[in-house]
């Protein structure tokens, strides 16, 4: 029997279009060549920028292509802290289940002298907006840096809403006391809709392989008129934002797929009728298991379940020798399960973050995938509790 | 050796503990052969990125001294012989029943050796669990063992064909009932039979180099350990005092660089080698001596585990430390606590605290202790 594969937060299998538009790539020119081969692959490139800025609702020249959602990131932290250090603000807000991507950057520049506060995400009631507002008015702030939408348990944050807290906290005569807003974006594509202009950030980061494109190839929102430094130097490439000769095949790719975002309302009330059905599933045929942020908004794909009596090292394992690929929560590099530090930092103990069990749905994914899935769950746990 | 079908007709499934290194490479492609469904996984014990191990600059291509390039190597192999392969997160079990105890056991002033500690709590514990866990019906190891019938057809471990390499030294604390569910697939070879098998079947670990030493002690070796992983108020300085002359010759700074026969770097100059003799923790002193003081023909071996009934007047082969070739010596009594003292007709040299005392009755491993 085919494997199942229910990890999508972790990447994606590139469409058929992705894989037939690799085979037809024909744009290899240096798009910073004047020749013909290389205005080629200029016009390629802002096929695909022109592609997504639409869908996102904002500018072309606003869209700067990197090597994915951590670069990304990584830029537009590093970028505005530079700005925030030469105006002397020295604190950033982000919340306490960021991507490693946004927490080890800002890590980072905790060292440069830099004051992380974190805002808390509870179990119960999920991201501490007067904790937010408290800072942002107490606070010498900068930059707030709030994910759309989690990777591990989906939840997703009201994005209006600090964009309203901030505005009220900033002083508006004064341009110097800008406060910079990013989040990242990364788990948002093809789950939900993105509209830039209504969120009101000035930076928003994303990778075209959670959207059934190509790993390496990503994308950095950046709003006019927020100058910041490149984290890469070189060449004038992306307007001297990001040097170095583009990636035109991820890009060219991404671009390809990006003509299906339209279909993301339509297909995410799918995913969550099957999501809404397996949950239920799970929940009436095992006893002792819980559902992270349930009863929130969460992205519609996302199930991070906690159960009762299992280690979610080895119901991975099992799994994954009976065929369905899912995953304990955040995808690790160096294969190493680890509890989350994002689950622990959400109130749960060591213990029960070692149950967890993240299973994230796709385009794909139909109803008996779903229910050969659940079957096999409700064997493992029924294997493993009677140890 | 030929497998047998288990009871639903599928193939047995056998956990495979891979270091990355090439018995344990070996080990997994032979157990394939046989037609086990083998499973590999790599515990990952040690965040070698927070320690001083990888600081080490002067491996080489075949080297084995970055252990996070044994994962790579264990997971190139799986992949050579297609069969899955998984790292277990053991991190918290390694700090709490091997680094802990480690650096509990060298502040009381003994040699400890984590190695029986991590076979005992990680591999023929942990492991065992895993295994069932994961439907497995074995646990093989690359150890230089071997499991073989006694007379009343009770399973035995007994030492491996390459004497040289033989490991049971390092397997005395496991139970009866585990060792049934244990392959060591080659502990009936040589080393250089091990290697020429890895080189037939190209395995990407075939030339690579013998891991020696602990696997967690880096270049600055144990005295480097103990300055990153104890606080510095624990080592205290003091006295080097002579034996039997019982006047001072010097003075040291932490007794954490010393274990007990050492002859290099003591810190004093005398007319005669002079070697460590013991190490009082209550006084902080260092105790140094002639050769011939570092002999003794008793010794106490606490927290036993044995697989067959010893008995008060029995005599046993018993090693002292891993290297050692062993000596005869007769159990002249055994404690109420279970404590053994053993004689030994020839007086052995630097019998050390923290060490273990492994019993052997011919070529069978009868159990052990630790050395008092």
């Amino acid at each position: 029997m085919s494997r199942v594969f229910l990890d999508h937060n972790a990447t994606t299998m590139p469409s058929k279009e992705v894989l037939q538009a690799i085979k037809d790539f024909a744009s290899w020119g240096n798009p910073s060549s004047i020749h013909s081969s290389g205005r080629s692959a200029k016009s390629a490139l802002l096929k695909t920028r022109r592609a997504f800025a639409e869908v996102v609702n904002c500018g072309p020249t606003e869209v700067v292509f990197t090597s994915g959602g951590s670069e990304a990131n990584n830029m537009v932290l590093k970028g505005v802290a530079r700005r925030l250090k030469e105006r002397g603000q020295n604190v950033i807000l982000t919340s306490n289940v960021e991507h490693p991507a946004v927490n080890k950057a800002l890590e980072q520049l905790a060292l440069d002298g830099f004051e992380i506060v974190r805002v808390p995400v509870c179990l119960k009631t999920g991201l501490d907006y007067e904790f937010l507002e408290k800072s942002l008015k107490e606070k010498n702030v900068g930059l707030v840096s709030i994910m759309k939408a989690n990777n591990e348990t989906g939840e997703i944050f009201d994005l209006k809403r600090i964009k309203k807290l901030i505005d009220e906290n900033t002083n508006k005569n004064t341009k110097d006391e800008k406060i910079y807003f990013h989040s990242d974006m990364v788990q948002t594509l093809g789950k939900i809709t993105v509209d830039l202009k209504e969120a009101g950030v000035d930076f928003a980061s994303f990778s075209a392989h959670k959207f059934y494109a190509l790993a390496g190839t990503g994308v950095l929102f950046h709003k006019k008129g927020n100058g910041i430094e490149p984290l890469i130097a070189g060449g004038g490439q992306e307007k001297g934002r990001r040097a170095g000769t583009e990636n035109l095949l991820g890009i060219h790719a991404f671009g390809v797929q990006i003509q299906k975002l339209s279909q993301t309302e339509e297909r995410a009330t799918q995913i969550l009728e099957l999501r809404d059905h397996m949950e239920a599933e799970v929940l009436s045929k095992i006893e002792g298991v819980h559902v992270l942020a349930q009863g929130r908004p969460r992205t519609p794909n996302t199930s991070l379940f906690i159960i009762d009596g299992t280690h979610g090292e080895t119901m991975l394992i099992n799994l994954d020798l009976l065929g369905f690929e899912i995953s304990t929560g955040a995808a690790c590099s160096s294969g190493n399960p680890e509890p989350s530090p994002v689950l622990m930092a959400m109130g749960l103990s060591h213990a029960e973050a070692s149950k967890s069990l993240r299973v994230s749905l796709g385009w794909q994914t139909t109803r008996d995938e779903v229910d050969r899935f659940v079957e096999t769950l409700v064997k493992v746990v029924t294997k493993l509790r009677g140890l | 050796m030929s497998i047998d079908q288990t009871q639903t007709g599928k193939k047995p499934r056998v956990l495979v503990a891979m270091s990355g290194g090439v018995d344990s490479s070996v080990a997994a492609a032979l157990l394939k052969d046989q037609g086990f469904d083998v499973i590999g996984a790599t515990m990952q014990v040690w965040d070698y990125s927070k320690n001083r191990v990888e600081e080490a600059d002067d491996c080489d291509a075949n080297g084995t001294c970055c252990s996070s390039d044994d994962v790579d190597d264990a997971r190139w192999v799986c992949d050579q012989l297609d069969i899955p392969f998984y790292i277990l997160n053991c991190e918290d079990q390694f700090q709490a029943e091997v680094i802990d105890p480690f650096v509990e056991s060298y502040l009381s002033g003994e040699t400890p050796i984590p190695c029986v500690n991590c076979n005992t709590f990680l591999k023929f514990s942990h492991l065992i669990q895993k295994m069932k866990e994961l439907d497995c019906d074995y646990l093989a190891t690359g150890h230089y063992a071997r499991v073989v019938k006694g007379e009343n057809n009770e399973d035995l471990i007994q030492t491996s064909e390459d004497g040289h390499k033989d490991q049971t030294y390092f397997l005395f604390t496991l139970t009866k009932e585990i060792i049934p569910k244990i392959l060591f697939p080659v502990g009936d070879m040589n080393k250089t039979e091990v290697r020429r098998i890895a080189e037939e079947k190209k395995l990407v670990v075939a030339k690579k180099k013998d891991s020696i030493g602990i696997c967690f002690i880096g270049k600055g070796g144990y005295k480097g350990f103990f300055e990153d992983h104890v606080a510095p108020d624990l080592f205290k300085k003091g006295s080097i005092i002579l034996y039997p002359e019982n006047t001072k010759i010097g003075e040291h700074e932490g007794l954490h660089g010393f274990t007990y026969g050492q002859r290099k770097a003591l810190g004093v100059s005398f007319t005669e080698p002079l070697f460590v003799k013991s190490l009082d923790m209550e006084t902080d002193t260092l105790i140094l001596c002639r050769e011939k003081d570092l002999y003794y023909n008793k010794v106490e071996v606490r927290d036993c585990n044995f697989f067959t009934d010893v008995k008060k007047g029995e005599a046993y082969r018993v090693k002292l430390r891993y290297q050692h070739k062993g000596a005869t010596c007769e159990i002249s009594n055994i404690d109420e606590d279970g404590k053994v003292h053993l004689s030994f007709p020839e007086p052995q040299r630097a019998i050390t605290p923290g060490q273990a005392a492994v019993f052997y009755s011919d070529d069978k491993l009868v159990g052990g202790g630790w050395i008092v």
